[in-house]
């Protein structure tokens, strides 16, 4: 991914053509690998991989899967909803969801914190399947996707202070509700994915986020989002003789 | 001037002070502070912006005992749970379970959209679905045997739509469901549960369970009952129990070949051997009636026999026999008996200890028959009947379908009133049944049910099962096994109607969702409304006119909104805010007795079968020699003494200790002890026994990290001598084997067990339901389980999730009762061999479809029934056939 060389911590920017088409990039990647993480893929995915994406695909060395950019569509559709559905999905799965990711149970106030963000912007959060909330992953690629959007709008509209509004409020998200967790939480899900496909794609979901965190956060701020993202195991003190003393 | 120059009073001097000031106790309490846990049950606040948090009422279902809960909401999540102060029998209280139960709603292996298989059976391979595409699956499943059966004009092809359930609390619904599709084939739990414990009770004096009155009764008997931990009604009895014990002094006296926690809370304990109850019972009869303690007016007015007749039939139970058969002395024995005959009021107890045997049922009926035989029957403080209430279903009811079903109730158990799901599997498996459609419905076979391992086989077997359904929303391990998974919500989540009659105050509940249901998911009565408007898109099959339901709302109003008495007081809207009805009074927060507003107690009615006929009831009613009184072809009621009893439910309408129905099916028709096989094991074999522990259900609980931090390890209790005659010390492992098997686990050696006895518990072992009860899944479970949660960070420090006994525990049915055999397994324990690891678990299905033949030779058909039954006078060559009778 490129880096926004136009883009400051403080939210300043540039209304240069080139600028907006940046923004527009970095959006376009944000949709991208929202989509990829928020529903299964289907024929229109793979056909935007196997078509207009082919190239950077193949100049990026992204590994997808051979299936995936040639196999039958059909055939690939089930599998990719399968691995989906095993790794984002199904008991035992790791969950997109900050609330999960922090507090080890669903729907917390995590969950709250990301739907009051898209309706401060303007956005309202809806589940197209149950068991789905705020707090995904996806949807909130896919919101930093729309704040990408609405500052190259406002800037080809040439209103500054908007674009300039805009962007603190995509910093903010990226800061205090992306950046505490969806790096170790793509790290993770990427050690358990079967399919080359969902590995490629974490892995650039966490490159894409720690680029963009790297834009916008001073070192202190990185340190401490390493350390959330990190989530050290602690190990248990077992006493192997205490099972046997015990009994109960 | 020093500070002790100043001050004259030295320390002494203050204690002084603060000593006489104490004595003076509430004359010096503040007025403006207290215990908020006291005087604000039923509110909490917010510990962030000390705003009032919402409460709702609801009932719990953490286990069967369906005690009344309020959820505190706070932003729309549920921060704890805490009782309700209205429920009568419950009173403000719930175990830790019920506290523990919102964990579920928020677990992040719960089940929150349906899955549709794409691996193999139990491959664990998925793809997430709609509700609509699941429901419409189903839904073309179903139709298909319903166009095949109307087709071929044969109702029998509908009972190959079965629904199996472990714990169906929905007041009907799935009833409903069944029926109209045209189905009999509803297969329920009961016969791993208690059901000779129903069967030994109903043909006597109807219900199929006694309430005790446990808080002012003087005398307790208990027969294999962990009341305070884990039988039925545990919360509700065991706040009666402690009661009883501390405020009126009652002797509470336990028979048990474990020490449990009840045990260990009793004045006495004697660890008999298993399945030797009755032996002690009928002795503890026959010194209470040989030495004229009985109740002789009860006996000669309210009961079938005459005390003669139970004398003679006594005879052979003496104490000294019963001491050989159970290992109790005669001497305690006949103490024992004739202080329960001679403290006023007393009461037995009982529930898996005596039942789950091989003949469970007469061990049942015995132990009901000291109550009768004392006159303890509904009297204060006594041996009551149970209270529950009734509702009514909407209208129109489908009618129960024509054709029975062989899997629903088995024909060569015709007593078995509940059933014998156990054999199920068996059945299909030898072709005596079929299905096509199997729905699985909180329920978990292939963890819970004895010979595990063959349900596993069963239902993994597409050629026996071709589409299985599990409504759950936990990834047990018989829901792993499934085609379909459209989840339910869980127990906070949704409707139900309720009445358990866990105390002396018959009263209703109700389930509603405290929260909206999580992430959108879908309730079960929601999901059946769903399929059958599928099924039957136009109600052109007949089948949609019982689902016309708006709502889920919709079908609990017309559960609630006719019922006479609610009605008046608001119906479904008063059981909304109330949680409970009728609300009798509150509870005294010093004797936690239920009071009225002057503070005076609310006593529950007793003597309830004395309640008399009304006149204008009488009118065209006719008395029969025996004293029944019948009007229009039904039994209503007795006349004794010139007066007329409603009496109890059965068809003399008095206590029926002598049972003519299974004298026909060659029983004997009273309470008798028979011996069973594990009595003469070899000397080197030892029982195998099982028990639920108090912060467990079977197996729905060990996800919740508050109950798998504090008990998910099970080893086996052995006791130390004879642990040491097998070269076996404490947390040795130890291979345990049946003729199904082995299982490797470690030892536990206590001097709370009986010699001859092995003891494991149960919910411990899972092989799925989430990652605290496994220890494993693909988000590796260190990463997940240290990873957020701060309570899981510090408090997951155990690597050991116990092993599961079921596998080797063999398939063994009282042919009376259809009640599994859960302690009649007979194993070897010896030190683990080289290469055993911790957790190996080697069966076979082969072995295990052995025992369902041996099994059904005890069935009243086969060979070994006749043979243990030499005294019963019944023209053997002429049984009843065995012939299906529907459900």
């Amino acid at each position: 991914m490129q880096a926004d060389s136009h883009v400051t911590p403080d939210g300043s920017g540039e209304t240069a053509p080139a600028g907006i088409a940046d923004l527009q990039a970095r959006a376009g990647l944000y949709s991208l690998l929202g989509r990829c993480l928020e529903a299964e893929a289907d024929a229109d995915l793979l056909h935007l991989f196997r078509g207009p994406l082919r190239g950077i695909v193949e100049e990026l060395e992204l590994d997808l899967g051979a299936d995936v950019m040639d196999g039958p569509v059909d055939e690939v559709v089930e599998r990719l909803a399968e691995e989906f559905t095993g790794l984002f999905v199904a008991p035992g799965a790791v969950l997109p969801y900050r609330s999960v990711f922090e507090t080890g149970r669903l729907f917390q106030p995590q969950a709250d914190l990301a739907t009051n963000a898209y309706r401060e912007a303007g956005f309202e959060f809806r589940n197209l399947h149950s068991g789905e909330f705020g707090d995904h992953v996806a949807v909130m690629l896919a919101f930093v996707a729309r704040l990408l959007e609405r500052r190259a709008g406002a800037l080809a509209e040439g209103d500054g202070a908007a674009a300039d509004a805009w962007e603190a409020r995509r910093v903010r998200f990226l800061r205090f509700q992306l950046g505490p967790w969806a790096i170790g939480w793509a790290r993770r899900a990427r050690s358990c994915a079967q399919h080359p496909f969902y590995a490629a794609i974490l892995d650039l979901t966490e490159q894409a986020i720690w680029t963009d965190l790297c834009q916008c956060c001073d070192e202190k701020t990185l340190r401490r989002l390493v350390k959330a993202n990190r989530r050290p195991l602690v190990r248990p003190k077992t006493d192997p003789e205490f099972r046997k003393a015990s009994g109960l | 001037m020093g500070i002790q120059e100043k001050f004259k009073t030295d320390r002494r001097g203050f204690l002084r002070l603060g000593a006489s000031a104490s004595a003076a106790g509430a004359v010096l309490a503040s007025r403006r502070l207290s215990a908020m846990e006291q005087e604000l049950g039923g509110a909490d606040y917010s510990a962030v912006t000390g705003e009032k948090r919402k409460a709702v009422p609801y009932t719990c279902l953490a286990c069967n005992i369906e005690d009344g809960g309020i959820a505190m909401i706070e932003n729309g999540r549920i921060v704890k749970l805490e009782g309700n102060l209205d429920h009568p029998n419950t009173r403000g209280k719930l175990c830790a379970k019920g506290n523990s139960g919102f964990l579920h709603v928020y677990d992040p292996d719960r089940i929150m959209t349906p899955l549709l298989r794409t691996g193999k059976r139990g491959e664990g391979k998925w793809k997430r679905i709609s509700y609509d595409e699941a429901t419409s699956l189903l839904a073309e499943k179903l139709r298909e045997v319903v166009e095949r059966a109307d087709a071929e004009g044969d109702h029998e092809i509908l009972n190959e739509i079965v629904f199996k359930w472990g714990r169906n609390r929905t007041g009907g619904a799935v009833k409903r469901f069944m029926h109209a599709l045209g189905s009999n084939a509803m297969v329920n739990h009961t016969n791993i549960c208690e059901s000779s414990k129903k069967v030994g009770l109903e043909p006597s004096w109807g219900p199929d369970i006694e309430s005790c009155d446990w808080a002012n009764t003087k005398y307790i008997l208990n027969f294999g009952s962990n009341i305070l931990e884990a039988a039925y009604f545990m919360n509700p009895n065991s706040q009666r129990l402690v009661d009883g014990v501390v405020g009126s002094r009652a002797k509470i006296v336990t028979f048990d070949p474990r020490l449990s926690n009840s045990a260990g809370y009793s004045h006495e304990w004697y660890a008999p051997y298993p399945g030797t109850d009755a032996a002690i019972v009928l002795a503890m009869a026959n010194v209470i009636m040989n030495e004229g303690l009985y109740d002789a007016d009860f006996v000669r007015d309210w009961t079938n026999v005459t005390a003669e007749q139970l004398i003679a039939h006594l005879e052979p139970y003496t104490p000294e026999f019963a001491e050989k058969e159970s290992g109790i002395s005669a001497r305690d024995i006949r103490r024992i008996a004739r202080e329960f005959a001679t403290t006023k009021p007393a009461t037995t107890f009982s529930y898996r200890g005596p039942v789950k045997h091989l003949w469970g049922a007469y061990q049942e009926a015995a132990i009901h028959m000291l109550n009768v035989i004392t006159g303890n029957v509904e009297k204060k403080g006594g041996y009551c009947l149970p209270r529950g209430m009734g509702w009514p279903q909407p209208d129109p009811v489908p009618p129960k379908p024509p054709a029975p079903s062989a899997i629903a109730k088995p024909p060569l158990y015709p007593l078995a009133s509940h059933a014998v799901s156990t054999h199920a599997p068996y059945m299909v498996m030898r072709g005596e049944a079929k299905v096509s459609v199997w729905m699985s419905y909180y329920d978990n076979p292939a963890y819970t049910y004895p010979s595990s391992h063959v349900w596993e086989a069963f239902l993994k077997d597409e050629s026996l099962v071709p589409f299985f359904v599990s409504f759950s929303c936990f990834m047990s391990e018989t829901t792993e096994l499934a085609d379909l998974i459209i989840p339910d919500v869980t127990y906070l989540e949704r409707h139900d109607p309720e009445s358990m009659p866990s105390g002396l105050y018959p009263c209703l509940s109700i389930r509603q969702p405290v929260i909206e249901p999580l992430g959108g998911t879908q309730e079960f009565r929601k999901t059946l409304i769903d399929v059958i408007h599928k099924v039957d898109p136009d109600g052109e099959l007949g089948i949609r006119k019982y689902f016309q339901f708006d709502s889920v709302e919709d079908w609990m109003k017309q559960h609630f909104d006719n019922l006479p008495g609610l009605k008046e007081e608001g119906g479904y809207e008063f059981l909304k805010k109330k949680g409970v009805w009728p609300i009798y009074g509150k509870v005294d927060k010093n004797t936690a007795k239920l009071v009225d507003d002057n503070g005076n107690e609310i006593e529950p009615e007793y003597a309830l079968y004395t309640s008399e006929i009304p006149a204008e009831e009488m009118l065209g009613a006719e008395i029969q020699e025996d004293g029944s009184i019948v009007k229009n072809g039904e039994v209503i009621g007795v006349r004794i003494n010139e007066r007329n009893y409603v009496g109890f439910g059965t068809p003399s309408r008095r206590i029926e200790l002598y049972k003519e129905e299974w004298r026909k099916y060659g029983f004997n028709p009273l309470p008798v002890y028979k011996r069973l096989p594990s009595r003469d094991k070899d000397p080197g074999e030892l029982v195998l026994t099982t028990y639920k522990v108090n912060v467990h259900t079977q197996s729905r609980t060990a996800s919740l990290k508050y109950l798998a931090e504090m008990y998910h390890k099970n080893p086996a209790w052995m006791n130390p001598k004879r642990a040491a005659e097998l070269g076996i010390g404490d947390g040795d492992l130890i291979r345990i084997s049946s003729p199904l098997g082995y299982m490797v686990t470690r030892a536990h050696l206590t001097e709370g067990i009986h010699p001859e006895v092995v003891a494991i518990s149960t919910a411990c072992g899972h092989a799925a339901y989430g990652r605290l009860a496994t220890l494993r899944h693909r988000d590796p479970a260190a990463d997940w389980a240290l990873g957020g949660d701060p309570d899981i960070t510090n408090n997951v420090w155990w690597d050991d999730r116990g092993v599961h006994p079921n596998p080797i525990i063999r398939l063994s049915v009282d042919p009376i009762g259809g009640s599994q055999g859960w302690f009649d397994t007979v194993v070897k324990v010896t030190p683990a061999q080289a290469g055993d690891k911790y957790g190996d678990t080697v069966v076979s299905v082969e072995q295990s479809m052995k025992d369902y033949d041996e099994t059904l030779r005890y069935a009243y058909t086969g060979d070994l029934h006749r043979a243990n039954h030499q005294e019963v006078d019944v023209d053997w060559e002429n049984l009843p056939e065995p012939k299906l009778t529907g459900h």
